[in-house]
């Protein structure tokens, strides 16, 4: 099939593993599937510091649980995009490992406290879920199916991150000034992370024109503004005076000042080049060699079993 | 000769085990299933195993997980928050409670 043919075929799960595709649409499609899965790696890695963190024996189990779904939709998404052809799961890995591999802006700032819960479980995973929500209706079939799965899962970690964001904002005076200034540091981050205003945007028509992404960079941004800013006005959290964003009663918006966000600082994250990916990018790779004797060691049981076992 | 009878009520549910008959082969077997186990409930289909054929591991040989308690896995334990203020959100949560129920069914 050629481009012109594929851009009219182009709907919802339209295209699959048994369609000729042209190269452009499996590289466009590969290259969104491993920022994805790539950013539920270092977005897993992330999170894993609330479990130390945590108040209470509930909590820990919620941010563990979370973790490991956030590992398991890695893996469905490496899935989908080596179907494509383009890259093995492996050659994905380790572009990771040498910090070449691209993720989310807001996975590039290492957190150290449990004020920055809220912020990563309820507001980054809110908007990581409007937005997934949207894929579930994406032309590359294998895509949309993994969306299906993590999509019932990512409930649980919204609503966990929202009853963390609501316990502290009923607490102490200090708890929610804690929580306040941890929420002016991360708003900004927040915001952009639906990546630039749809004119600075380097492959969204193209995306858009094949049916790999249904919605907008704005779009996304605006429903997440409309559903989160009433959120966070209800536990009492004050939105930041940069960026400014105007509600707009007549059309029912928020209008953002797009300049009052640091784009340079966006831009040098997504090339890897901030100084703090080095350390999330370096961690990561040093915490994945540490536990290589645990993969070994697990190869090296399954080999030595004659009879297939299940995984628990 | 001891068969065990697995009923399964609907396409694409499992089959679960409801009891056994005895039959000298297969075709009563399967015969008798019918008679006994699928008249009275709803039924899809049966299976029918020989009793020699069904290999067992029980719980003084094996450590089973399955026992603790996992409700901060599920959307529906957090509910002194509301989910109704993101449709993604709240079909996830419907869809963790009908997927809920169906366990509880088996």
């Amino acid at each position: 099939m050629d481009l012109e043919e594929l851009k009219e075929r182009a709907g919802p799960r339209a295209f699959s593993p048994k369609d000729d595709l042209p190269e452009e649409y499996r590289k466009a499609a590969t290259r969104m599937i491993q920022f994805h899965a790539n950013s539920e790696v270092m977005g897993g890695y992330l999170d894993k510091q609330f479990t130390r963190q945590a108040p209470s024996l509930d909590r820990k189990l919620a941010c563990t649980a979370k973790v490991q779904d956030e590992i398991g939709h890695a893996q469905l998404l490496y899935r989908a995009a080596e179907t494509l052809g383009v890259k093995t799961r492996e050659e994905m890995l380790e572009e990771l490992e040498r910090g070449e591999g691209k993720f989310l802006n807001c996975f590039h700032y290492p957190v150290d406290s449990w004020y920055e819960a809220p912020m990563i479980d309820f507001f980054v995973d809110g908007g990581a879920m409007r937005r997934q929500a949207t894929l579930k209706a994406t032309s590359w079939e294998p895509y949309a199916h993994a969306m299906d799965k993590v999509c019932f899962e990512e409930g649980f970690h919204v609503k966990h991150g929202e009853d963390i964001l609501r316990e502290l904002m009923g607490s102490s005076r200090a708890n929610r000034e804690r929580v306040q200034e941890t929420f002016d540091e991360w708003w900004p981050r927040i915001v952009q992370f639906f990546g630039p205003p749809n004119k600075d945007s380097k492959h969204n028509d193209f995306a858009q024109q094949v049916g790999l992404k249904t919605t907008s960079n704005d779009e996304l941004r605006q429903a997440f503004l409309n559903a989160y800013i009433p959120k966070a006005e209800k536990y009492g959290l004050e939105l930041p005076d940069t960026p400014r964003i105007e509600y707009d009663e007549h059309s029912g918006r928020y209008e953002l000042e797009y300049d009052d966000l640091d784009w340079e600082e966006f831009w040098t994250i997504a090339k890897n080049d901030y100084e703090r990916s080095a350390e999330q990018i370096g961690s990561r790779r040093r915490r994945h060699e540490a536990v290589a004797w645990v993969r070994e060691s697990m190869d090296a049981w399954e080999t030595s079993q004659e009879t297939p076992q299940a995984a628990d | 000769m001891i068969w065990e009878v697995f009923r399964q009520a609907k396409p694409g549910k499992y089959h679960t085990h409801c009891g056994n008959v005895h039959a000298p082969d297969r075709e009563m077997a399967k015969l008798f299933a019918q008679i006994q186990h699928g008249r009275r409930m709803q039924t899809n289909s049966l299976w029918v195993v020989p009793q020699e054929e069904v290999s067992e591991v029980d719980s003084d040989e094996a450590t089973f997980g399955g026992s603790t308690d996992k409700a901060y896995r599920w959307a529906m334990t957090y509910n002194r928050v509301d989910a109704s203020f993101a449709a993604e959100v709240e079909q996830s949560e419907d869809e963790q409670r009908e997927a809920a129920k169906a366990r509880e069914e088996l």
